[in-house]
């Protein structure tokens, strides 16, 4: 091995120490029997997650949770697969203006759009419900999906989709079996990434949750209260809920490219 | 209807984008059975043509009929025109038999009976044994094979090909060229080529359709094109002519480089004078390009022979004549 090998791979090690160290303390102080997390350890025990999943709150957080990632994952992918096929299909005056706003989004500042979603929200009534959640979150997915089936849609020969035309297929059956399938594994990937943003979202969820908790806003509440290992628990779960999304995400991204 | 009638009929066809015409006013007639190359060079507006006939692209003016029926406002897919496409455009998330089929499935057609027809082209195009491969995992020239079976499958009354063997290497090319020849033979149906390559057109179609700049500039066999070019542009595109200023005013003559002779010592015949510049060598004969007096670029196709006897030397001079015959007048 060459020195400069060497060099680039502790540079490498460290950049990981770097960014999982914090979770990873988190997962093994959620596994130690001490009421504080101080070194030395203590014993090994599962006592903070049966203590945390015991308690109904607990629970209902990650229902929410769950049914707000899902649908908003939904939504987001269909919305940004439509915008990129949008752009990929049809040139059109503003098209520049177009993409910009579309890919907006994730440039607010996450106070500014909780803000400005508990003000829209509560206009329509729907500040403190699931279905908000549900609708701040597929803003703020949207973008990354679409940045996604763009990228997909970008390997797309503009001649695939006439052939299926040229071979007796309506544009909308064209669609169906040969633009989304071309398009499936973004799909899915996007899907992954726009669930993992949904699941992992605290600020804009805070503002306008309500008493419809999420997994991060019910950590904070928690939080406040005092300083509780099963912090550490739920944090784990929600950070290998969130990894196993985002490396599905990755996986595919990366097969489809390497194709 | 009789089988005198086109097939199909192109009348005072436009195409516009925007103020750019890409198609300026076509008339043609194309037979049945009919082996048709549009050739140009790029930018001609000879796959948008053809784009149009597949209805692809909707004409600015004028009327696309097809087997007597007008066929402008009827939308690609319920046409019965399937198009070879220069990418091919296979589909990569279906495996080869599944590409094939595709057209029987649209048109909704059983699975059996869709089955059994597309292994049957995939048979005659010998592409048996490959129908459950991956497209990726298949080779230019089987891709080819696959995206003639997927268009032939329906068994259209016509085909129309848009540049499919660019992407050949030369020895496949000919061997497609082979098999695209005895396909239309034997299918008997209309073949519209659309193509850059003066090899390809003279090689396979009845009928030679030359374009430039969104008018069709000649119609011919590919020998009468090819030996009698009307205007300047068909013989400037076409093989390597000569043009030289004719007797009359608003005349001009071409002599094919391979009619021209050359010779060391100035003949008692007419004889244009020309100054040697360099040789290229194509296959067998070798292309000698000359300088005229009046600075224009001659050409003479030789034998390696008749090279060696020449030996000529950069700036050398000689003399070029033709026979009576070897020439053909154009007006400007």
């Amino acid at each position: 091995m060459k020195p400069s090998d060497l060099v680039f791979r502790v540079y490498l090690a460290a950049i990981f120490v770097f960014v999982f160290a914090p979770i990873v303390t988190s997962m093994i102080f959620s596994f130690n029997s001490d009421r504080f997390p101080t070194v030395p350890l203590g014993s090994f025990t599962t006592h903070w997650y049966q203590t945390a999943f015991s308690r109904p709150e607990v629970w209902t957080a990650f229902g929410n949770s769950l049914i707000i990632a899902v649908c908003a994952a939904a939504l987001s992918t269909s919305l940004g697969f439509v915008t990129a096929y949008t752009d990929f299909r049809y040139g059109f005056r503003f098209k520049t203006a177009y993409l910009a706003l579309a890919l907006l989004p994730p440039t607010i500042p996450l106070v500014i759009m909780g803000l400005a979603m508990l003000a829209w929200l509560r206009q329509l009534g729907l500040s403190g419900t699931l279905t908000g959640i549900v609708i701040a979150h597929t803003v703020m997915g949207a973008p990354f999906a679409m940045a996604i089936c763009r990228l997909r849609l970008q390997q797309m020969d503009s001649a695939l989709e006439a052939a299926a035309w040229n071979l007796g297929a309506s544009p909308w059956r064209a669609m169906r079996v040969v633009v989304i399938p071309f398009c499936l594994p973004a799909l899915i990937s996007a899907y992954c990434l726009t669930a993992a943003v949904s699941f992992d979202e605290f600020l804009v969820a805070w503002f306008v949750s309500g008493l419809n908790k999420t997994v991060p806003v019910m950590i904070l509440e928690i939080l406040q209260g005092n300083v509780d290992p099963q912090i550490n628990a739920i944090g784990t779960v929600v950070f290998l809920t969130s990894m196993v999304l985002v490396i599905i995400a990755q996986l595919l991204i990366l097969r489809k490219t390497a194709r | 209807m009789t089988d005198q009638d086109p097939l199909v009929r192109f009348a005072g066809v436009r195409k516009s984008y925007g103020t750019f015409e890409a198609v300026k006013g076509i008339d043609l007639d194309i037979g049945r059975g009919e082996f048709v190359a549009i050739m140009g060079p790029s930018g001609c507006g000879k796959t948008t043509t053809l784009r149009m006939l597949a209805g692809l692209e909707a004409p600015s003016a004028g009327d696309i009929t097809l087997d007597g029926r007008v066929m402008n406002d009827v939308p690609a897919h319920e046409r019965d025109t399937p198009l070879v496409w220069q990418s091919l455009a296979l589909f990569p998330f279906l495996n080869v038999r599944e590409n094939v089929e595709f057209g029987l499935k649209m048109r909704g057609v059983s699975k059996m009976d869709s089955h059994g027809r597309a292994m049957m082209w995939l048979e005659r195009l010998g592409l048996k044994g490959f129908e459950n491969r991956r497209i990726d995992q298949l080779s230019g020239g089987q891709r080819q094979r696959v995206a003639l079976a997927r268009s032939l499958v329906t068994e259209p009354q016509m085909l129309l090909l848009d540049e499919p063997l660019s992407a050949l290497d030369a020895h496949l090319v000919i061997r497609m060229q082979g098999v695209l020849t005895r396909l239309q033979r034997e299918l008997g149906i209309t073949f519209v080529y659309v193509t850059h390559s003066q090899s390809e057109a003279f090689a396979m179609a009845d009928r030679v359709v030359i374009m430039g700049q969104g008018e069709i500039a000649q119609i011919g066999k590919p020998k009468e094109i090819f030996r009698a070019p009307k205007t300047r542009f068909v013989a400037e595109f076409v093989g390597r002519n000569n043009i030289l200023p004719g007797d009359k005013a608003g005349q001009e003559i071409v002599v094919a480089a391979d009619r021209m002779q050359v010779s060391a010592d100035q003949p008692d015949a007419a004889a244009l004078p020309a100054e040697f510049l360099s040789e290229e060598f194509a296959g067998t004969s070798i292309i000698c390009y000359f300088e005229g007096a009046n600075g224009e670029e001659l050409k003479a196709q030789v034998t390696e022979e008749e090279l060696e006897a020449l030996d000529p030397a950069p700036g050398q001079r000689f003399w070029l004549t033709w026979a009576p015959e070897a020439s053909h007048v154009i007006t400007v």
